[in-house]
């Protein structure tokens, strides 16, 4: 289990309270062309974070869900991210 | 809808389109001139053409590791859309594109016409790892994971 211990003391308690960021401001909307947002939402293989991890509220995770398909299909992010 | 509305109230959307990395300027300006012509001629109006320039694909598209993105916003009716894609498909320099709609019910005199714009195109912009090497290629890094082991903890816990 040392590698419980690695996680808490690399900052991400578990204390932290999910908040959808895109309801926390105000002016932040979902865009699949912003390839730097979406990443956020997509874990190293490429694979979309669940709700219950990424903390974003329902209407907000569909969006975010079409908009990294959109990309994808664009390439701007990956379908399977080959991980070495 | 009533068919005097659809007349003065146009549809907004965008399209984006990638094009071979091997193209020069003055081709793709060619291909914007086209799109543009497909625009007017079908009684819509061009916002706004995007040059993205050359960008680093995630995978590779039409056996290339880059592409040239162009990225174009207008005003117009559905029969449009599906004219601009039924022409961007028999480019064979266009590999792939996309559109979608932004607004309905838009006023047509009430968007201004922009310039086009040219980005630099960012070669290098999909290495994020780069700083500090990470073995595993580093797309997302290791945050993903260490998330993932949390909530699992969270879950069983509050079983």
């Amino acid at each position: 289990m040392g590698g419980d211990d690695e996680k808490r003391g690399g900052g991400r308690g578990f204390g932290r309270k999910k908040v959808c960021r895109f309801c926390a401001e105000k002016n932040a909307s979902v865009d699949f062309k912003d390839q730097a947002t979406l990443k956020y939402f997509v874990t190293e293989r490429g694979k979309i974070i669940p709700r219950r991890i990424s903390g974003n509220c329902a209407k907000h995770q569909r969006e975010v869900a079409t908009a990294i398909k959109r990309a994808r299909g664009i390439a701007l992010l990956p379908y399977n991210a080959v991980v070495g | 809808m009533a068919e005097t509305q659809a007349a003065k109230r146009l549809r907004e959307y965008e399209t984006i389109f990638l094009v071979k990395p091997d193209l020069t300027d003055d081709n793709v300006d060619k291909l914007k001139e086209r799109v543009r012509g497909i625009v007017s001629r079908e009684g819509g109006k061009v916002l706004r053409f995007t040059v993205w320039g050359k960008k680093k694909t995630l995978f590779p598209v039409a056996k290339q590791p880059r592409a040239i993105y162009v990225h174009a916003s207008y005003l117009g009716g559905s029969g449009l859309v599906a004219e601009i894609e039924r022409n961007l498909k028999n480019l064979d320099e266009v590999t792939r594109y996309i559109s979608v709609k932004l607004a309905d019910e838009v006023d047509p005199e009430t968007r201004p016409v922009l310039e086009d714009l040219k980005l630099a195109g960012d070669v290098e912009e999909t290495r994020p790892g780069a700083p500090e090497p990470r073995e595993g290629g580093g797309f997302r890094g290791d945050v993903a994971e260490e998330s993932v082991g949390e909530a699992e903890e969270e879950s069983s816990e509050e079983a």
